[in-house]
């Protein structure tokens, strides 16, 4: 192998070129990052929003987007930033620098899998916040950081209670994205609410790994409709594939993130919507007053029908549910508020028929975050 | 980049630099050409949607190449793309097409993983750097060796059986992390993250940029050797340019195929661990993010050349760390990024064909 001094110049002209630009941008590097760790994001110029998906996905990232634009509307001054399909991986943080080059001093990183990326931005910069959507900070939790979110599943259960009601199969459909918590939850509060008016459903689950895949969404609809599911649900980021292929098939649709009953004018049972607008507002004005360290937002917030401010609320009814149903649901979301309501009040027996919670206890939401188990009457095997 | 090459090339030997220069020219004139014809294409959609092009590329310039972030990010989101795109490249010279980096990134960062999950916490950090090295490699070539096995015992073109590869690759990604090696039962499907001695060392403390990046430059050193100063790198393209005279003259034209396209997936099994090791330390469900298929393109780009690929992988990761002012500074929806790469790839394509025309 013989090698030409021209090659050789090339490598090392290449090598070195790269050298002499990493040289310049570490020379340069520890800008930002400095001042008031006491306060961080005081007086803050912008807000960042950083999301997973499209902003107009007919789900949860629009509702992000729309949360983003009652900041704009609330706060004139503050430059609101917005960035749509940041992945859930290493370049969410960049983007988030980004928005910190650009003067936010708070962050929203809205999905579930921003965490990592979350907090690494979060240590590497102690003057800014940043708050996550939906996951959990287990240990301590930094200064400048805080998860929030809303219990879905108590809408989730009363949307089981029109979804059980209304079947006439008694098989309910559930595509899924990932075997997570919050999803495990929604599952098995679905299926509670369900067997609440209706003991004989049950409820198929498919899992997509994916919060917005289209193609796998139309095959796991087509899936649950072969097997005679007839109320199809889900909880995916982008919701429109399933509730279409749904209502084509002549199924019910209870809907997730985004009131879609547009898309399903004969088949829209309900559907839990958010409204993030008054909690996102709460968590801009504390940040700016610079009252975020200790407040309640710095620690895993959250809200539901026991606080009376959750996020996340019930769509209206489609023309297949009946009075007596509506009637339930209002009964169950007033019980839902008390201390002693809960979907999961024991006994909950898992898949097997073991009971997991005990008759008569009624379970935090900090322990329904922690849920790992399918309930009885949820079909399908989770990964162990 | 050019500008300081030009610098160091004058500085060291200015005659025949200048002249070689000269040569490449007219082909960069044409590159600059259609650079600037995509740009202004996208202009036009910029003014549709309401944003002063002039604006909106002077805040794109400015927040991607004024920013010392931007700029290692730039490099960091290079790495992987290098040696993807010189995964393609090699099977190319041999008439083969991989479009399975994709797969084999993955497959790569697994075996990655998985070394490092079996070597434990308290192995050296070097061993065990040296050990995903080798492990991503072998790993990436006997997954892209199934493509070449499947061609030449059952005549499958390689193009579909890589592509059909990445979805099972992924699968198997999914798999583990859902189950063996998922770091916690409840919460987000990952691996545990790489112990600190494991993972690539970085150039400068606080900055983003890890040895990765030299790693990958002096492959394509490597490679640009391989296929041109190597019998070997002769005898591949003699295969690819016809299969039939080469096997005429005394080639064994399987065992060239094989070994073109192992070699290429044990250069994308590399990027895989580079990625792991050097960024994400996790596998996540949605790891390595197209990682393969943009390499694909960066080497179209570079029409197969070694040295053109370390250039289109820079284009390509300075447009996606851009894409983020387009939206932040610009408020433009995010898939605007992936219009105007689309607009340039195809100007590029498009306008410097001539030349491949030309010389073959």
């Amino acid at each position: 192998m013989s090698v030409s001094k021209s090659t050789l110049r090339l490598a090392a002209v290449a090598s070195a070129a790269a050298l002499a630009l990493a040289g310049c941008a570490s020379a340069t590097e520890s800008v930002g990052s400095t001042g008031d760790s006491a306060a961080p994001g005081k007086g803050t110029k912008a807000v960042g929003f950083i999301m997973v998906g499209p902003k107009d996905d007919f789900g949860y990232n629009q509702a992000v987007y729309e949360g983003s634009q009652v900041i704009k509307k609330e706060f004139p001054d503050l430059d609101v930033l917005t960035a749509e399909n940041v992945p859930e991986d290493d370049t969410a943080a960049t983007t988030m620098e980004q928005m910190i080059d650009k003067g936010a001093k708070l962050i929203f990183a809205t999905s579930y899998g921003h965490l990592d990326a979350a907090m690494k931005v979060a240590a590497a910069h102690p003057d800014v916040v940043v708050v996550q959507q939906g996951n959990t900070i287990s240990g301590a939790v930094p200064k400048n950081a805080g998860t929030y979110f809303g219990t879905v599943y108590e809408p989730m259960y009363l949307a089981g209670i029109a979804a059980g009601a209304s079947t006439k199969t008694n098989k309910l459909g559930y595509v899924y994205a990932f075997p997570i918590p919050q999803t495990i939850a929604n599952i098995d509060a679905f299926e509670r609410g369900a067997q609440s008016v209706n003991p004989k459903a049950e409820t198929i689950t498919v899992s997509t790994s994916s919060w917005c895949d289209p193609g796998k969404q139309q095959a796991a609809a087509a899936s649950l409709l072969s097997q005679h599911v007839d109320v199809l649900t889900q909880h995916q980021d982008c919701t429109a594939t399933v509730i279409q292929a749904a209502e084509k098939a002549g199924a019910m649709t209870v809907g997730y993130h985004a009131d879609a009953s547009s898309l399903a004018p004969k088949g829209w049972l309900t559907g839990a919507v958010w409204n993030w607008g008054p909690l996102y507002t709460d968590i801009v004005k504390t940040v700016l007053a610079g009252d975020f360290v200790g407040s309640k937002f710095n620690a895993n917030y959250r809200v539901g029908y026991k606080t009376g401010t959750n996020p996340f609320v019930l769509a209206g009814f489609g023309p297949d549910v009946s009075a007596d149903a509506k009637a339930k649901i209002d009964a169950a979301q007033k019980w839902l508020g008390t201390d002693a309501g809960s979907p999961f009040v024991g006994p909950v027996e898992d898949q097997s028929g073991k009971v997991v919670i005990k008759a008569g206890t009624v379970p935090t939401y900090a322990q329904n975050d922690a849920l790992s188990f399918f309930v009885k009457g949820v079909v399908g095997k989770l990964a162990k | 980049m050019t500008a300081i090459t030009s610098a160091d090339l004058t500085g060291s030997n200015p005659a025949p630099v200048a002249v070689r220069l000269l040569k490449l020219l007219p082909g960069l004139g044409r590159w600059v050409l259609a650079i600037a014809a995509a740009l202004a294409i996208f202009s036009v959609l910029l003014a549709v949607k309401n944003v002063n092009p002039v604006d909106a590329y002077s805040k794109m310039i400015d927040s991607t190449f004024n920013r010392p972030r931007s700029v290692q990010e730039i490099f960091v989101q290079m790495t992987p793309l290098v040696l993807g795109a010189l995964a393609v490249a090699v099977p190319a010279r041999a008439g083969l097409t991989n479009v399975g980096g994709e797969g084999q990134i993955i497959i790569g960062a697994v075996a990655a993983c998985g070394t490092s999950l079996m070597l434990g916490d308290s192995a050296p950090g070097g061993l065990i750097i040296a050990a995903m090295l080798v492990a991503s490699m072998v790993a990436g070539a006997l997954w892209a060796g199934l493509a070449a096995a499947l061609r030449l015992v059952a005549g499958v073109n390689e193009a579909i059986s890589t592509l059909l590869l990445n979805f099972i690759a992924l699968d198997v990604l999914l798999y583990l992390i859902y189950q063996p090696w998922r770091d916690n039962p409840v919460g987000q499907p990952t691996t545990k993250e790489l112990v600190d001695t494991a993972k690539l060392p970085v150039v400068a403390a606080g900055n983003k940029v890890h040895i990765g990046l030299f790693i990958a430059l002096g492959l394509v050193v490597a490679v640009h050797l391989l296929l041109n100063r190597t019998r070997w790198g002769f005898r591949i393209s003699v295969a690819g340019g016809n299969a039939e005279a080469a096997r005429r003259a005394g080639l064994n034209v399987g065992v060239l195929v094989i070994s073109a396209l192992m070699i290429g997936g044990a250069l994308a099994g590399l990027a895989g661990m580079i990625h792991f090791a050097g960024v994400e330390y996790k596998l996540r469900p949605g790891f390595g993010n197209q990682l393969g298929y943009t390499s694909f393109l960066a080497c179209w780009l570079a029409r197969h050349q070694p040295f053109p690929i370390v250039v289109a992988a820079l284009v390509f990761a300075t447009l996606s760390v851009a894409g983020d002012s387009l939206q932040l500074d610009s408020g433009l929806p995010g898939s605007s990024v992936n219009v105007l790469t689309a607009l340039i790839l195809l100007a590029v394509l498009g306008f410097t064909t001539k030349r491949k025309v030309s010389r073959s």
